[in-house]
């Protein structure tokens, strides 16, 4: 999971040989993906998510394409 | 060893890593604990198969402890302390775990220029960049070093 300058450096790099495509958004979506993922992992009483719990955190965001299902 | 061990090591591990800057070692989380160093690692071992922490396969010592990084990577994160993170993600994982403003400075995975990320009153201030994520959901824990 890495960052780009932009769309056009992130197509450069998944054109060279054996990099493959997945899904790119802006740093901002990151961002909110970060807080909703993290923001409790230093609560008292944090947990392991289950995968339902993990997936409906990856929807909240707007994370909802076929790529981003975890089972 | 109970879940209740398994989980206090964990604990144990993410304040080592906020007090200290680094992961602790095997030995060093022995003396901590208070157990023999095969108990720690049998509950390292059962926290990376629940996904929990990663482990370095030839040392048997931490390699990730989400979001943290125990090795240096491209992603360094400043939060009055300085942490390596293991992507992107974790990278910004760091402040928002932390509920603290800091910075990420890392470089274009094409280019290789310089990028910084500054989380200030608790928002991202120069929102610009592209996040690729290269490998499916599904498939993250495959192999979670490549991920």
């Amino acid at each position: 999971m890495l960052l780009f300058r932009d769309e056009e450096h992130v197509a450069r790099w998944c054109g060279m040989p054996g990099q493959p495509r997945g899904e790119a958004f802006p740093v901002e979506l990151a961002w909110n993906l970060a807080k909703a993922w993290y923001g409790d992992r230093l609560e008292p009483g944090s947990r392991r998510r289950t995968a339902a719990e993990s997936q409906a955190l990856l929807t909240q965001v707007g994370l909802i394409s076929p790529f981003w299902k975890l089972v | 060893m109970s879940s209740d061990f398994d989980a206090g090591v964990r604990w144990f591990i993410l304040g080592y890593f906020l007090r200290i800057g680094r992961a602790p070692l095997v030995t060093e989380l022995a003396v901590e604990r208070a157990q023999p160093a095969a108990a720690i690692q049998a509950a390292l071992q059962r926290l990376q198969e629940a996904h929990g922490v990663v482990l370095d396969r030839s040392t048997g010592e931490l390699l990730m402890v989400h979001p943290f990084s125990c090795v240096p990577t491209a992603f360094r994160v400043e939060v009055d302390k300085s942490w390596w993170a293991n992507c992107i993600w974790d990278a910004l994982g760091i402040p928002a775990m932390l509920k603290r403003d800091g910075s990420v400075h890392t470089w274009c995975g094409c280019c290789g220029d310089a990028m910084t990320l500054t989380i200030a009153n608790g928002a991202l201030c120069n929102a610009t960049g592209i996040v690729h994520f290269a490998v499916p959901a599904k498939d993250w824990w495959r192999d979670i070093v490549f991920t």
